[in-house]
């Protein structure tokens, strides 16, 4: 086996040449483990790079896994072989067509707002990560009375040093959605259905009689959340609370996930889900880059359903979303998508830290469009206004019928219609009623 | 040495990557260069191929073309929500053993676990019985739609993928003598996990251009004009760059052909469009903000 071989008449030592390239991939963020690159050099030695255009997509073919990782990819290939030499260009649609990638390259950091100019990033991540330091060693106990008047007051009152605090009480909560039955079965001892395989089994023991027979019944899951949280300039002091919150949500169980918007729509779930909250911070604050800008929330949950919500990650699930409703789009586009999104999901709830205040009325354009979808709308604006959101992210509630009345009865999973409920819960701010008229007919409430 | 020779089977039908191109052509299935280096490199390295892309771009029929070319059998698992190893891997003949039992107890012979946990007794599902192919090629088989199945499904497939083998604990572990030639395709409703990307080669398929748009779907409705396809390429290309909630795919370009041919139609206009557009729009809304736009803009020249 020849170990040269030739691109555009530069000769290369394979081995080097691999373990040098896939370093830099690898020191770019592409996940490439050395497994890969020795499949990368046997893929060199198969296909027999004539081309620069062939060595692209063999390298591509071997050492991309996801379709997010294109781009970084493509930066550290043509810094490497030069930018589009070749006599034909590149596949032109593959660009176009492509998803937009979810996740940034690594050298694009977020812009910083005037405001944040001497911090030199958004300005609760350091502040968050120096105040940690500082409040826990200055007083390593914090003192009940201290938790209690920290989890009344609003968070855009919120000092530094408090937010550290406020991460405690965070990853107190609890957050869990309504259960739902899956077409997966487990063994029980009271399930309804026999499990011909384990009593048979078991049979033999006993001569061949199925003296013990065993059970099973349908696995009991958790539905899964999802967090669309506006991360625009108007929602900037909360947006440092949030997060935090955002981030215990993920990091309480593996079916959530979490977006972030203001001009475009990122997905956090990864970044969040790290073991250590100040780090999946600060990865946030990376990933997303449009922090504190316009919001166009209509553009968000277009793209979430389109590239998300539609293809199953709505579907049946709890969503929650964190927004005041200021929207510089037009509305009729967030009623659009919130129709669409009320028909996937299966509870829609939306906090927004402005109702707390006394003089409030739905006037943001977003808010008012949006209204008719909500199943519930609450605060949040505190810690203690957390909780009801917490809570209201674990009731059964919803549009669709409690099966067999109140209690924590899993519900069979029904995609049929949205069948109007008389007597849910709602929990509506007073000074107006739910307006769900428009789509469920006959809609009651119990006031 | 069986292994060999399957690998030498494909070395000789597929030696360089302009003739799987050719031969995928041959088919009637058209690859571009990224594509083909991919398919190419999941056939002699070998490795799994994920390929992933908009709903109708020709994932499933990529696994369907390589069969073909191979002259093989494709196995096809469909996956879904709780399909677990019974449905995908093998199952026990229950009934059978149950008999078994009753027939030696009958006859007075005494019947131990190994007896009723032997070949006879196993319901081949499409998994084993891609890994158990007598060759001289290897079969194709077509994991459709893995992100449908849930994750525990995944971790599952992970020793087929590395290994070309299942582990069957009454039996042992079953290796295949003709590893199969592994495709899975994804819609991406939920990500993969790493674990099983590790073990793939990655490839994300685009929409094609119009032109090679034309020539796919003139393949695969014979007969059809060519200004009659054009025009369905381009309209098709418009309204994936329009405001639609499912943007047509390359089925739906060619069911979309077919009945134009069906009806007789020899131009697209607003009113041949008007009656035929629920064979490339499946929404309601979509039709309607199509509708909204301007028919006539879908074939306007630009």
């Amino acid at each position: 086996m020849s170990r040269e071989f030739r691109v555009s008449s530069v000769e290369l030592d394979l081995p080097p040449f691999v373990g040098a390239f896939s370093r830099r991939l690898h020191e770019a963020g592409l996940p490439i483990t050395p497994a890969r690159a020795a499949d990368f050099a046997r893929a060199l030695t198969l296909v027999e790079p004539i081309s620069r255009r062939r060595l692209y997509w063999t390298a591509r073919g071997v050492l991309v896994t996801d379709q997010s990782q294109v781009k970084t990819f493509d930066s550290v290939f043509f810094a490497v072989f030069g930018h589009r030499l070749d006599d034909k260009p590149f596949e032109p649609e593959t660009t176009e067509s492509a998803p937009p990638t979810e996740e940034q390259p690594s050298d694009l950091r977020p812009p910083t707002s005037s405001g944040e100019a001497e911090h030199g990033r958004p300005s609760w991540s350091r502040a968050g990560g120096a105040a940690d330091e500082e409040g826990e060693e200055a007083q390593p106990q914090l003192i009940a009375s201290d938790e209690e008047r920290l989890a009344s007051k609003s968070f855009d009152a919120l000092e530094p040093g408090e937010l550290a605090q406020l991460y405690h009480l965070m990853s107190s909560l609890e957050v869990a959605t309504p259960v739902r039955r899956t077409r997966r079965h487990v063994t029980s001892r009271h399930g309804a259905k026999i499990d011909m395989r384990r009593t048979l089994r078991g049979s033999l023991r006993s001569g061949g009689d199925p003296v013990h027979l065993r059970h099973r019944e349908r696995r009991i899951k958790r539905r899964r959340l999802v967090m669309l949280c506006d991360i625009s300039g108007s929602m900037e002091p909360y947006a440092r609370a949030y997060l935090q919150f955002l981030t215990s949500a993920v990091g309480s169980g593996p079916n959530a996930e979490v977006f972030v918007f203001a001009t475009r729509l990122t997905r956090l779930t990864r970044a969040l889900s790290s073991r250590n909250p100040e780090r999946a911070i600060q990865r946030a604050a990376q990933a997303a880059p449009d922090w504190s800008s316009g919001t166009r929330i209509g553009d968000a949950l277009k793209e979430f359903n389109d590239r998300h919500g539609r293809r199953g990650m709505a579907r049946g699930a709890v969503i929650v979303i964190l927004s005041d409703g200021w929207e510089r789009g037009d509305p009729a586009l967030v009623a659009r998508e919130m129709e669409r999104l009320s028909r996937l999901a299966r509870k829609i709830i939306w906090v927004n830290p402005r109702i707390a205040a006394s003089a409030f009325t739905p006037s943001a354009g977003g808010m008012a469009a949006a209204l008719p979808y909500i199943d519930e709308l609450v605060s949040g604006h505190s810690f203690a206004a957390l909780r009801a959101v917490v809570q209201a992210i674990g009731e059964v509630g919803g549009r669709r019928p409690e099966v067999g009345g109140a209690g924590p009865e899993p519900v069979e999973e029904d995609w049929a219609s949205a069948e109007p409920v008389a007597g849910s819960s709602v929990a509506m701010p007073s000074g107006y009623g739910p307006s769900r008229g428009n789509t469920t007919p006959g809609w009651v409430t119990d006031e | 040495m069986s292994a060999d020779e399957a690998a030498g089977e494909i070395r000789r039908l597929v030696p360089d990557v302009e003739t799987l191109a050719q031969r995928l052509a041959g088919v009637d299935y058209l690859v571009d260069e990224g594509l083909a280096t991919s398919m190419f490199l999941s056939l002699r390295l070998p490795q799994p191929l994920l390929l992933e892309g908009e709903a109708g771009v020709g994932k499933t029929e990529a696994a369907k073309a390589l069969a073909s070319i191979l002259e093989t059998p494709l196995v096809r698992l469909q996956c879904y929500e709780g399909i677990d190893a019974a449905e995908a891997l093998y199952e026990w003949n229950y009934p059978r053993q149950l008999l078994s039992i009753r027939l030696a107890e009958s006859q007075g012979e005494s019947l131990g676990e190994e007896d009723l946990f032997g070949p006879d007794y196993l319901i081949r599902r499409p998994l084993l019985r891609a890994l158990e192919h007598p060759g001289p090629r290897p079969a194709v088989l077509l994991v459709d739609e893995i992100d449908r199945a849930d994750d525990d499904f995944e971790a599952f497939l992970l020793e087929l993928l590395a290994e070309a083998a299942v582990t069957i604990p009454e039996l042992g572990t079953v290796r295949a003598t003709h590893p199969p030639a592994i495709v899975l395709t994804s819609n991406r409703t939920r990500d993969l996990h790493d674990a099983v990307k590790r073990r793939c080669l990655y490839h994300w398929i685009p929409y094609p251009t119009p032109e090679r748009e034309v020539e796919i779907v003139r393949r695969r409705v014979k007969g059809a004009s060519e200004t009659l396809a054009v025009q369905v390429a381009n309209a098709v290309s418009r309204m994936r760059h329009s405001d639609v909630q499912k943007p047509p795919g390359i089925a739906e370009a060619i069911d979309w052909l077919a009945a134009l041919e069906l009806l007789g139609v020899e131009t697209l206009d607003a009113g041949t469009m008007d009656r035929t557009l629920g064979t490339v729009l499946k929404y309601e809304e979509d039709q309607e903000v199509i509708r909204a736009a301007g028919l006539e803009e879908l074939v306007r020249n630009k």
